[in-house]
């Protein structure tokens, strides 16, 4: 059997993760799968089991004049439908698995996972958004981006959980959210595309984000080439489209699998930079 | 009286949906052992040596070495061995079986097994026929040499996996002597059969009860019968009860599938631009074990001219073996393949003569009286000129396509004619199956339907009840159908085939008609009927030809896609359906079957994706295995035209697979028309229109 830990509190989970090399749990819809085993046997785990779904202390969506906190262990039917909750975010959820799945997975359960085709992760690179991890002698704060650092890899160390997932409010005016997965509902992306941009009432580019999943081992954003159109007139933006298209086509690596080939996802992705740099 | 089409709330309904309902995997005995199977990992190779751990008391394994008869699986063709003896062919390829009461130890013994194999070579292409078939109609040869205008196109189709909701499984256990199967299956008499000639012993020692079906599509015709041959050896071995249910993986991996194929088909054309002649010659994966798979051949060669008349045909057909997964029966049974090749044939030929596809098509519809692909005869009438009109009429057909045909616009419509054979293919119903049913009224006037027709969510035994209520003219209340026990009910045939309303339904008609003149109150009357095959059919197995069937269904799809241009991703937006199921049994229950088949029959076209690499299959959970959702799902609006058959109950014909096979031509002829190229293989997915999309010929 496995051994398992169901903390009253933050406090008290801190205090195990501590002590012990246990393996959280928040909504389980990824680890319950990756460990099955023959049915009506229990999953396979070689650690104990620290459970912090039940944590109310870690379910909230709060915010103040800069920022929006997430309590990591808010599940992302509650995001779907809160207020404020990012415009972004929410097509995002709303496209992710299924109402019922949705109801139990956590966006820090999401982001720990580290697929290069989590869906969440698309609004969480381009929003910038910054991750508070706490153990317990000390707390952190570090980068969405920087804490990711391969498939199934991140900097999180053994005693630390993720509380808090933090959004700056930054204003968008364009939205283009696309989703490729094998059907409309319950699938996992092929590849999917968030474009935002800031055009203000002078037509230019304040800001400008592109993010891609499924096509490289960690999600694409590159910084770098979104510097160089930011501030520009939507008239000079224009003659920068194929320079665009060739910095994401350079930085995309993407591969063949039994969900789709690396030919479709870069053609694809090109596209839909494409697609979204005509209509800014 | 009542008209019978008019829905009755389903017989089984609040049971399944409360979730009341009892499957296999719900059934617990004591003593009751489990088993899981130990499978290749090689698609071909020799077995040097099987390494066993020293087994816990209470553990054994089960292999071809326990088994007192023959050790193949009893179908049609005699080659699936019920467990691998010195080779294998494919990967999964069951091996021996562990059982034991604790499924952890069961699992940590299949973990100390080892196997070494020495690799053979595997074949993966279709070079090794297994079995060849060859028909012609009319004189081909001259007209081929006369008409020298040719056209040639060559058609691709991909695996589909049944995808029922619930898994392979059975319970075996010993009652006696006598040897206890229940499992999820079509076929109750397949499996009998099969297992009797696996144990060597007489048909009374064998009993065969099927248990609720959760879905089935073809997938529990003949592949059951192998694992109900391991079960009763390793019942007749151990001696306790044991429960083999197969895990999702498993079944996805291991069990039988569509099978892909090959399809060549050359026209001659006549100077009036009409076909004078088809020449089709049809390759089927068969894997690595024939099976059943010379049927489906058959089913396919048959349907090469689908709903139209040629009348100088030759067609030949082969089933191929290859290392890869055995396939199998799939609701439709090989008229899926050809009906796509011979619809997109249709249109391309059309274009390449630069004529109207739609004029064409009419130009060569089969009308009553003219002669089959197998030179027999369509005897009923064939009301497809009406339907085609419905179908137009209702999707703005003829409109739509002059919009749509723009190359700059990404919209398209298409439309599909088809017609589906009822019942076994040839003198398949009369000499091979030659199906009975028995009534049996008890003293308490309660009438028992005693058939061997399995009811795996398609409705049966809904409609045969209320057959056998509409004839005795009594409440249905006063019926009952249980699942099938071959210790109870006569052979009366496979659930397959689109055979159970119109040939079990027309036998329980006839039996209620019996019945109805020999009641007396209060007294146990039982009678029998047996098929018999009206004398006007004729058919020649040896030459195919003759009658293929004793009736046909027929109907129309018309399906409107829109194909995304960043994404080539496909949205279907709506499906009308047009069909001659001769007379509805309940309107609610062949609806249920239209929107499913329209749902599997479009996905097969476009959405499902299987495929294997190096004899293992890729997609094998339901993550990776895309299955249309209730939101991909398109709308459908469906109308039934009335053209009762004479043998069938109240006029029915079949209806289950018809409903299937002209899905995946309507769509990718959509596509083809949004695209603007040619599609040739299916299914159409975004990564393949994005190919065809960047090569600029048509």
């Amino acid at each position: 059997m496995v051994k398992h830990y169901l903390p009253s509190s933050f406090q008290e989970a801190l205090e195990i993760k501590h002590q012990e090399d246990v393996m959280l749990i928040a909504g389980g819809t990824d680890l319950m799968v990756q460990h099955r085993t023959w049915s009506e046997l229990p999953p396979q785990f070689d650690k104990p089991l620290l459970f912090l779904f039940n944590l109310a202390e870690l379910k909230y969506i709060k915010k103040d004049a800069n920022t929006l906190y997430i309590g990591s262990m808010t599940d992302l039917e509650t995001l779907l439908y809160h207020n404020d909750t990012p415009p972004c975010l929410k097509d995002i959820i709303a496209l992710m698995a299924s109402p019922a799945i949705r109801y139990v997975c956590t966006l820090a359960g999401n982001i720990v996972n580290a697929s290069p085709a989590a869906d969440s992760l698309l609004a969480l690179y381009a929003l910038d958004a910054k991750l508070v991890l706490t153990s317990l002698k000390e707390e952190r704060i570090v980068s969405i981006e920087s804490f990711i650092t391969g498939p199934r890899q991140t900097i999180i160390k053994s005693n630390e959980i993720i509380k808090e997932i933090q959004l700056p409010h930054q204003p968008f005016n364009r939205v283009h959210f696309k989703k490729i997965g094998g059907r409309k509902s319950d699938a996992i992306s092929k590849l999917a595309f968030l474009g935002l941009a800031n055009v203000n009432q002078d037509h230019q580019i304040d800001t400008f984000r592109i993010v891609l999943n499924a096509v490289a081992p960690t999600l694409i954003r590159l910084h770098e080439t979104e510097r160089t159109v930011e501030g520009l007139s939507l008239e000079a933006f224009k003659h920068q489209k194929d320079a665009l298209l060739e910095a994401y086509n350079t930085a995309i690596k993407p591969i063949d699998d039994q969900r789709s080939n690396r030919t479709y996802r870069r053609q694809a992705a090109l596209n839909l930079i494409r697609q979204f740099i005509e209509t800014l | 009286m009542k008209d019978i089409s008019k829905s009755v709330e389903k017989i089984d309904a609040k049971e399944k949906i409360s979730g009341r309902m009892k499957y296999v995997s719900d059934y617990k005995m004591d003593d009751m052992l489990y088993a899981k199977t130990v499978r290749s990992t090689q698609c071909h190779a020799k077995i040097k040596a099987i390494h066993l751990p020293e087994l816990p008391k209470g553990y054994y394994t089960v292999d071809y070495r326990d088994i007192p008869g023959e050790n193949f699986v009893k179908m049609i063709f005699e080659d699936w061995p019920v467990f691998a003896e010195e080779t294998v062919n494919y990967i999964g390829e069951p091996i021996l079986l562990v059982v034991g009461k604790d499924k952890a130890v069961i699992q940590s013994i299949i973990r100390d097994i080892t196997i070494d194999y020495e690799p053979l070579k595997p074949t993966f292409e279709y070079t090794k026929s297994e079995v060849h078939y060859h028909y012609t109609k009319g004189n081909p040869k001259p007209i081929f040499d006369k008409h020298n205008q040719h056209i040639e196109y060559t058609y691709k189709t991909g695996y589909q996996e049944q995808a029922y909701i619930e898994p392979q499984g059975f319970i075996a256990y010993l009652e006696g002597e006598r040897i206890v199967l229940e499992g999820s299956i079509q076929a109750p008499y397949y499996v009998k059969n099969a297992v009797v000639n696996t144990m060597a012993c007489e048909a009374d020692a064998i009993r065969v009860i099927q248990t609720t079906v959760g879905g089935a599509f073809g997938g529990k015709e003949e592949f059951p019968s192998v694992m109900g041959c391991q079960l009763a050896v390793a019942v007749h071995k151990i001696k306790q009860p044991i429960k083999l249910i197969y895990e999702r993986e498993e079944d996805m991996e291991v069990t039988t599938k569509r099978h892909p194929s090959k399809i060549v088909m050359t026209a001659a054309i006549d100077s009036n631009q009409k076909i004078a002649g088809l020449h089709a010659r049809v390759a089927l994966d068969g894997g690595a074990y024939v099976g059943l798979s010379s049927v489906v051949l058959s089913r396919a060669m048959i349907a090469a001219t689908n709903a139209y008349t040629i009348d100088h045909l030759d067609i030949e057909g082969d089933v191929y073996r290859t290392h890869t997964v055995p396939n199998g029966a799939f609701r439709g049974f090989g008229a899926p393949q050809m009906i796509f090749a011979i619809e997109m044939f249709m249109h391309h030929i059309a274009h390449t003569l630069k004529i109207d596809p739609f004029a064409f098509r009419m130009n060569h519809l089969a009308k009553q009286g003219d002669l089959t692909s197998t030179s027999g005869t369509f005897r009923d009438p064939i009301l497809m000129p009406e339907m085609i009109k419905k179908a137009c009429d209702i999707s703005n057909y003829h409109e739509k396509v002059k919009t749509y045909s723009d190359p700059k616009v990404r919209k398209g419509i298409g439309m599909s004619w088809f017609f589906h054979g009822c019942g076994f293919t040839g003198s398949g119903e009369a000499k091979h199956i030659n199906a009975k049913v028995k009534l049996k009224k008890d003293d308490q006037d309660v009438v028992h339907l005693l058939i061997a027709a399995v009811d795996m969510g398609q409705g049966a035994k809904t409609t045969l009840m209320k057959v056998a209520s509409h004839v005795l003219e009594i409440p249905l209340s006063q019926i009952r159908y249980a699942n099938p026990d071959t210790d109870e009910v006569p052979d009366s045939g496979p659930t397959v085939a689109s055979r159970t309303a119109m040939i079990v339904g027309g036998l329980v008609a006839r039996a209620s008609k019996q019945l109805k003149a020999k009641w007396a109150k209060g007294k146990e009357v039982v009678v029998y009927e047996q098929y018999q095959q009206p004398d006007y059919v004729k058919w020649d197995e040896e030459t195919f030809t003759g009658d293929a069937y004793p009736a046909y269904s027929w109907g129309v799809n018309i399906v409107e896609v829109e194909v995304d241009k960043a994404t080539y991703e496909v949205d279907v937006k709506k499906c009308w359906s047009v069909y001659d199921i001769g007379k509805s049994l309940d309107d609610l229950v062949v609806l249920g079957q239209a929107d499913g088949g329209a749902a599997q029959g479009i996905a097969y076209g476009y959405l499902e994706v299987m495929n294997h690499k190096d004899g293992k299959i890729q997609q094998k959970n339901m993550t990776d295995y895309i299955i249309p959702t209730a939101v991909d799902m398109a709308q459908t609006e469906t109308h039934f035209i009335e053209n009762p058959f004479a043998l069938g109950p109240y006029g029915a014909k079949g209806a289950g697979e018809l409903t299937l096979v002209g899905g995946a031509p309507a769509v990718a002829l959509a596509i083809e028309m949004a695209i603007n190229k040619h599609i040739t293989k299916i299914p159409v997915t975004p990564e393949f229109i994005m190919e065809l999309m960047q090569n600029d010929d048509r």
